[in-house]
């Protein structure tokens, strides 16, 4: 534990070690310099790997909630502005065939001499439980600097427009008298992170995401009935010029009426539909139905206590578990997705590789230390903490869904379908351990009848089991249609780190789904 | 470690940095050390520092807050610029009231010194205990022991100062049969290390992983239910979520009457169901203060069987003129205080006393289907059984839940004994085993 000498004795480094143009392509010297105190104390104690990863975190979060007081009327505003940042860096080590960790937030060359030390101490007392050594896949060396493509940081745009913005959104959510409260928010979070191995990898990057959100909540208190509808616009690795993209505005009028209609909707007739399922709702259903899965460190137990293992062993590959409609792509490439970047936390440069082609499997995603596990010669770039605290291991990519043929629309969808419904938005949402059975609702469902799309019904979730809804997928629209939407909360490991990526799809079709009434 | 007096000295330097008449800051310190293992062997461990200071600045009713790791000087300097800005920006905040002046914190007893300070010395052993045991019987360990340290402080510039040490430390584990064809799973938190019964976790896992292979498909539906009190933990403690007198006034939660009005003081629960939080309890770690920085204090939500109280922040009991009270919530500083109270009866007897029922050890992804009333689904995990004629009988397939906490207390039948149970989303609490009739289980999973 800390003592007030230490916590006081690491300077203000952090503005300056990360602050270097960003258009240079090499990473700071001072920041390779510090790096060294870990490779070289490592080498001293005989470890044979060490990485470091110095990072900064910062996250600035705003946001607006407005309420209707009872009785005066009043309108009630309960700001939040908040900006938080965090410094420091973590090393691992391998010693004796084992992983060891350790972390702290000074960043002075002693402690991260001393630091190392702790690592290797840790690993060598793994080390008398190992049953097989630890084994990396090749990777190159790189000295490089990648940078989320942006035209202005969003972390550098003045407060004050970012409150003006929720102030006018939550303004139109409350101009109908009947919405009872009105909420918006805006997150951004950046991330410098530098990684140096002793394998002669120096990297330096620095990420962007942008979030936000609008609700609208509406109670019927005759009825002892609260329902709400929400706008959550693609999530995005960007700069602030994608903000006005978002549309905050325009969509919160939008929801300022469905969220009346969603309060009065008639609720769901259960039985087996089709569903039609919007790519800001179907994202969640492929992150928890397809991306975990196919985590080979699922498959090989090594999640059992806690996220589970697969319902995808290794005996699955080249074996078909979805219809031909299905093809998904790990990428850790594709523009403005969440889980972009330039490299992975083990230094591999970020990759794209098929999951799924065409219903059949073709391959998990993998870090340095599993992929000899399953024969295979290389990473597939899946290593990642979230944190310079925690420890790096396989994290999914960004993991999308390819577009079907250019004639199939939406329109074309709906008139195919005789009893269904079709879903927006992200509800809740449920699965078992080797992913199998499944529970997901929405934020908003349409009944469609007779190829036609209704009106707004209520209280709608459906039950599946997961090979089995991927085989009934029979469309899915094309490319002018394809959406990606990210998940900011994806937890996995223990103790539990949290991990943001994105998912892009298409509408897309399910034949003979259990669609059950909730409360 | 950082000592009581200098982190008063860092969080008053702080303080001084503003011209704000009002200022909070918020400084935790935090180490943890782990050992995760699966596949028999150690996977990962780490031992880990973390440390932040949160400032939140207040004037004419705007605030700014800032969070920094960086303490010197400079960056103190430098965040409260930031925050002192941010509050000039931010519009009028219309439910804040005036910060509190100095309390009187009453003494929690939330440290163990020893489980402070253990590393892999104390923490190996465990581990190896249970992978030899799961070696033995031919099956697979996986599992992870813990343990944490922390110090928060709260100061503000109108003399409110607080201090408080805890720990805490767990050791879970499944063991699977080596072809996947069976799990089993074992749990135990404790503020003390040294009591983490590793040699019994490996039985119990090793056990229900032995009797639940090969389990077979039951038809769903409603059933009789056994729950260990580890999944009553995992679904009871999501009931405090509806205890928010705002939200129950505003006619938003289950308590919320049709037309206006709560259902405070009635009975809406079997007479032996009492849910209380005692910061004071020696079992669990909690928290000096509450949410708002108000002296902790017990507190009982349903008293055998009644809504004896709702939750009120400092906001809403100054707009109701009612006492402000500790929040009552599955998450935050509370939760950790929760205790559904028991009563005499082991598991066995309860097993013995069903004509025909399941076992369910715990649940495993639990989310809210509908906030108001608080309806959940989630599924069984690592052993669930059939009981018939007071004895278990079947190994049974995982099943799907779609219930709420509310409906189980109303159709709970009976409790068996109480423990301190910590599920795998999180929640904290003690929970005894209890019987609940018409548990509704409406699919079949495949999960093993």
């Amino acid at each position: 534990m800390f003592t007030r000498r230490q916590f006081i004795a690491s300077a203000a480094l952090a503005e300056r070690l990360f602050a270097a143009p960003k258009e240079s392509k090499l990473p700071n010297p001072e920041l390779e310099k510090l790096a060294d105190s870990a490779l070289r104390q490592a080498k001293k104690l005989q470890a044979t790997y060490c990485d470091i990863r110095i990072v900064r975190l910062r996250d600035q979060r705003v946001s607006l909630r407005v309420t209707t007081e009872r009785g005066t009327g009043r309108l009630l505003s309960v700001p939040g502005v908040a900006e938080d940042s965090s410094f420091g860096f973590g090393v691992r080590v391998i010693v004796n065939g084992a992983w060891g960790f350790a972390a702290s937030p000074v960043v002075t060359p002693e402690e991260i001499a001393r630091i190392t030390g702790e690592a290797v101490v840790i690993a060598k007392a793994n080390a008398t439980i190992q049953p097989r050594p630890v084994r990396l896949a090749p990777v190159k060396a790189y000295r490089d600097r990648w940078v989320t493509p942006h035209d202005k940081d969003p972390l550098n745009v003045p407060m004050g427009e970012k409150i003006d913005l929720l102030t006018r959104v939550t303004s139109e959510v409350k101009k109908n008298v009947k919405v009872f409260s009105g909420a918006a928010s805006l997150s951004l979070r950046s991330e410098d992170k530098y990684f140096a191995s002793s394998e002669g990898s120096s990297i330096q990057q620095y990420l962007l995401q942008i979030y936000g959100n609008v609700d609208a909540t509406a109670v019927d208190r005759e009825k002892n009935l609260s329902r709400s509808r929400s706008y959550v616009p693609t999530q995005a690795s960007a700069g602030w010029e994608y903000v006005p993209e978002m549309n905050l505005e325009e969509n919160a009028q939008r929801i300022r009426e469905e969220v009346l209609e969603h309060l009065a909707a008639p609720p769901v007739r259960p039985g087996k539909k089709d569903l039609l399922l919007m790519p800001n709702h179907l994202m969640l259903t492929i992150h928890e139905s397809v991306a975990h899965p196919t985590e080979l460190d699922r498959a090989l137990g090594y999640e059992a206590n806690y996220a589970g293992t697969s319902y995808i062993t290794p005996d699955k590959i080249g074996r078909r578990i979805a219809s031909e409609h299905c093809t998904f792509i790990g990428d850790r490439t594709s523009p403005r997705a969440l889980g972009t970047c330039g490299y992975d936390d083990d230094g591999v440069k970020a990759t794209s590789f098929t999951i799924i082609d065409k219903g059949i499997f073709k391959s998990f995603q993998t870090t340095r230390d599993q992929a000899h596990l399953i024969g295979e010669k290389e990473s597939h770039g899946c290593s990642q903490a979230d944190s310079w605290a925690t420890v790096p291991f396989q994290r999914m990519p960004n993991v999308w869904m390819q577009a079907g043929p250019r004639d199939v629309t939406l329109e074309k969808m709906i008139s195919e379908i005789d009893d269904g419904v079709l879903i927006d938005g992200r509800g809740s949402y449920s699965i078992d351990q080797q992913r199998y059975n499944f529970q997901f609702g929405g934020d908003a469902f349409w009944e469609i009848k007779g190829g036609k799309k209704r009106g707004m019904i209520s209280r709608v979730s459906y039950q599946a089991r997961t090979p089995d809804f991927w085989q009934a997928c029979d469309a899915t629209a094309g490319q002018s249609y394809w959406r990606q939407y990210g998940t900011t909360g994806d937890a996995k490991g223990e103790p539990t780190q949290i991990n943001s990526i994105s998912h892009g799809c298409s509408p897309t079709r399910f034949r003979n789904i259990d669609v059950i009434l909730t409360d | 470690m950082i000592t009581r007096e200098e982190a008063q000295k860092l969080c008053q330097q702080a303080l001084s940095l503003t011209s704000f008449p009002e200022c909070h800051a918020t400084l935790t310190s935090s180490e943890q050390a782990y050992t995760r293992f699966a596949n028999n062997g150690i996977t990962t461990a780490s031992f880990n520092l973390r440390h932040s200071l949160s400032i939140v600045v207040t004037r004419e009713g705007r605030s700014g807050s800032v969070s920094v790791n960086d303490l010197d000087l400079p960056s103190l300097k430098n965040a409260m610029k930031q925050a002192e800005e941010l509050a000039a920006i931010a519009p009028v905040n219309s439910e804040r009231l005036p910060a509190l002046g100095p309390q009187e914190f009453p003494a929690t007893f939330d440290l163990d010194e020893r489980t402070a300070a253990a590393r892999a010395p104390e923490m190996i052993p465990h581990v190896k205990t249970i992978i030899d045991a799961a070696l033995q019987e031919k099956m697979v360990a996986a599992g992870l022991i813990e343990r944490t340290h922390r110090v928060t402080t709260i100061a503000n510039k109108a003399g409110l100062f607080g201090y408080h040490r805890s720990s805490d430390s767990q050791l879970t584990t499944t063991i699977r049969q080596r072809d996947g064809s069976s799990s089993g799973w074992a749990g135990q938190p404790s503020m003390k290390l040294a009591a983490l019964d590793s040699p019994s976790l490996a039985r119990t896992a090793i056990e229900k992983c032995k009797r639940w292979k090969n389990p077979q498909k039951l038809t769903p539906g409603n059933y009789t239910v056994v729950l260990e009190p580890t999944a009553t933990g995992d679904l009871v403690r999501l009931i405090t979520n509806g205890f928010s007198a705002r939200n129950t006034e505003e006619g938003r939660t289950f308590l919320s009457k049709r037309g206006g009005g709560s259902l405070l003081g009635e009975k809406v629960f079997p007479e032996f169901v009492t849910l209380r939080m005692d910061p004071f309890d020696p079992r669990q770690p909690s928290s000096p203060w509450t949410n708002d920085y108000l002296p902790n204090r017990a507190i009982t939500w349903i008293d055998h069987g009644k809504i004896a109280n709702l939750a009120y922040d400092r906001y809403w009991a100054w707009k109701t003129g009612q006492p402000a009270t500790p929040a009552a919530s599955s998450f935050g500083r509370g939760a950790g205080s929760l205790i559904m109270e028991g009563a005499d009866a082991t598991l066995q007897q309860l097993i013995a006393s069903v004509e025909r029922g399941l076992l369910v050890t715990h649940l495993w992804y639990i989310r809210p289907v509908n906030p108001q009333t608080l309806q959940q689904t989630g599924l069984t995990r690592d052993g669930l059984f059939l009981i018939e004629n007071g004895e278990i009988t079947t190994p049974v397939m995982n099943m799907r839940f779609l219930e709420s906490p509310v409906r189980l207390l109303k159709n709970t039948q009976r409790l068996g004994q109480a423990v301190r149970v910590r599920g795998l989303e999180g929640g904290i609490m003690i929970a005894p085993a209890l019987i609940a009739k018409d548990f509704p289980l409406p699919s079949i999973s495949d999960a093993v």
